[in-house]
């Protein structure tokens, strides 16, 4: 039993450190007032030192390139990253789309189905003793070694990629919804019991209101998760999407192609990672996670 | 007894206990939380149940409340069973640690009790009557551990419950908060009457709010000592100066096995 506590520990290290108790405070004015209010000067001093840090370490990248005239395809300059990515965008576009909506189906596909899973899991104990051996062993299999399986079955097309990248993300989202189901507020608890609660007004009104914070902390490890498991996906079938694009140049030694592929992929995990976070803002409000923020 | 029909007259008792035993089964043994006991709360009266730490107040309060079981033994709320009582939602529940939903604002976790019990009041007006009005548009960790426990008390009563079960309802409190809120119940209780059972480690708070004390042994808890409280109402905070208070202070305290200490007791 410890070696399957163990790996729930280990996802769910994130949700505890966020959970770590802080002071409850005692604000001046209820929440509606002030929050929404865009600071300008505010959003400039977080913006500006990264863009500035990006921009100065391009600077030097490309200086170097060029100063010490360090071969194209070892190490391209920024400026022919650029240029790979200049001269035929609709390509990187179109594999940018097709790989985000394999990472995206699949991080819907794994974490709901594992969210219901962990549902049931929830309120079973039964259950979850038949299903979490079985869990671990999804998740210490390397997804790598499943793909080439998945695509014999599958064939080429969307399938095998969404169902690579929804398996790579199943593991997080069913643990943490799994305790986050379960950490509800036990003096809550009793008060909605107290009053005849059934069980399917303890979900709705109390274990799915209390799982959020640890279903949105599933998501951001997921949501780089699932971007890994479409890449690799596409590697072994090698018929469409960024996993292709790194395939092709590979083979053909075209370092700023292969670098063109890694900014695609890191605008698309940034994107998603930040559409997340928008969205635990809104819905997390009244968590501790949120307070100062 | 017709418990099914639902029907209370005026003069049904709150509650029955009656040889109400329970042991926990612990993984270190079983564990005689209360042992043989019986009481009663009459409709309209506010009692308090006094004694040390885990004698086992919580357990038979909990019982009353239709949230556990107890082994052995019969208890009558409003003259059903407990949990046809919880089902029939005439009891509300307060306890030591608020338990109010931080997702939702003061005015939403008192409107949870409407939603659960399919009823419908002037929210503002229940706010109002504990003193929360201003603070609908709040959410609990915004508050004061004061007002959250006032908005425990809203909830509570939201479903305009016939018996209120309070389990340690300051006990987290700071002695200020915890002096306003016990005066501020005092004058609730005494405007509407509703029956209460009031679980307290407090000797001087069970003495000015209650019609009557019953003080319970260490564990396995049995209750030793049923006192009057017949201290004229309505009551104030300055009564807690009265020879007769400090006398009942002393029953009580003696009854649990303390030291005698006049005026130090609480």
């Amino acid at each position: 039993m410890t070696t399957l506590t163990g790996g729930a520990t280990e996802a769910t290290l994130e949700v505890d450190d966020l959970l770590e108790a802080t002071e409850w405070v005692a604000l001046p004015a209820p929440h509606s007032s002030a929050r929404h209010r865009l600071d300008w000067r505010e959003l400039a001093s977080t913006v500006a030192p990264p863009l500035i840090a990006v921009a100065l370490a391009l600077v030097a990248w490309e200086a170097w390139v060029q100063l010490r005239d360090v071969k194209e395809y070892l190490v391209p300059a920024p400026s022919a990253v650029a240029r790979a990515l200049g001269d035929d965008p609709s390509r990187f576009v179109r594999a940018g789309r097709v790989t985000f909506g394999h990472a995206l189906g699949g991080l819907a596909l794994g974490s709901g189905a594992a969210f219901i899973l962990a549902v049931a899991m929830a309120h079973s104990r039964l259950l979850e003793r038949a299903i979490y051996p079985l869990a671990i062993l999804v998740k210490v299999t390397p997804v790598v070694a499943v793909a080439p399986l998945l695509i014999i079955w599958f064939g080429f097309g969307t399938a095998p990629k969404v169902l690579v990248a929804a398996l790579i993300t199943f593991f997080p989202m069913l643990v943490n919804a799994v305790t986050g189901l379960r950490s509800v507020d036990p003096a809550a608890h009793d008060f909605l019991r107290a009053l005849d609660a059934s069980r399917l007004q303890v979900l709705w009104k109390l274990r799915l209101p209390a799982s959020l914070p640890y279903v949105l902390a599933a998501l951001r490890i997921s949501v780089p998760l699932s971007l890994i498991g479409a890449v690799v996906a596409e590697w072994m079938s090698g018929d469409d999407g960024v996993g292709q694009v790194i395939l092709i140049a590979h083979g053909e030694f075209d370092t700023p192609v292969l670098f063109g592929s890694i900014v695609v992929l890191a605008v698309l995990g940034v994107t998603m990672t930040a559409v997340l976070a928008y969205i635990e803002g809104r819905v997390l409000h009244w968590h501790e996670s949120s307070i100062g923020a | 007894m017709t418990s099914t029909s639902g029907m209370v007259s005026a003069s049904t008792p709150a509650i029955e206990v009656f040889d109400v035993a329970h042991r926990y089964e612990a993984d270190a043994g079983p564990v005689d939380a209360l042992e043989r006991t019986s009481m009663a709360v009459a409709d309209g009266e506010f009692v308090s149940l006094v004694g040390p730490s885990g004698c086992g107040k919580t357990t038979l309060l909990r019982a009353v409340a239709g949230l556990l079981e107890p082994s052995a033994g019969h208890i009558e709320v409003l003259g059903a069973r407990p949990r046809e009582a919880k089902a029939q939602r005439r009891t509300g529940l307060v306890t030591q640690d608020p338990g109010l939903l931080p997702w939702r604002s003061v005015e939403g976790n008192v409107r949870l009790a409407l939603e659960l019990t399919g009823r419908h009041i002037d929210i503002d007006a229940l706010l109002a009557r504990v003193g929360i009005e201003r603070f609908a548009a709040y959410y609990p960790r915004e508050l004061s551990g004061g007002m959250r426990q006032r908005v425990a008390l809203a909830r509570a009563l939201a479903h305009g419950p016939r018996l209120l079960l309070m389990d340690e309802p300051f006990g987290a409190l700071d002695e200020l908060s915890r002096e306003q809120l016990r005066l501020e119940l005092l004058r609730l209780w005494e405007r509407e009457r509703i029956s209460v059972l009031f679980v307290t480690h407090s000797i001087r708070e069970a003495v000015l709010l209650s019609d009557r004390v019953l003080v319970m042994s260490r564990a396995p808890g049995r209750i030793v000592a049923d006192v009057a409280i017949d201290l004229p109402r309505p009551r104030a905070a300055s009564m807690e100066r009265l020879p007769a208070f400090l006398e009942h202070v002393d029953v009580i305290r003696s009854a649990l096995g303390a030291p005698l200490a006049i005026g130090t007791a609480s």
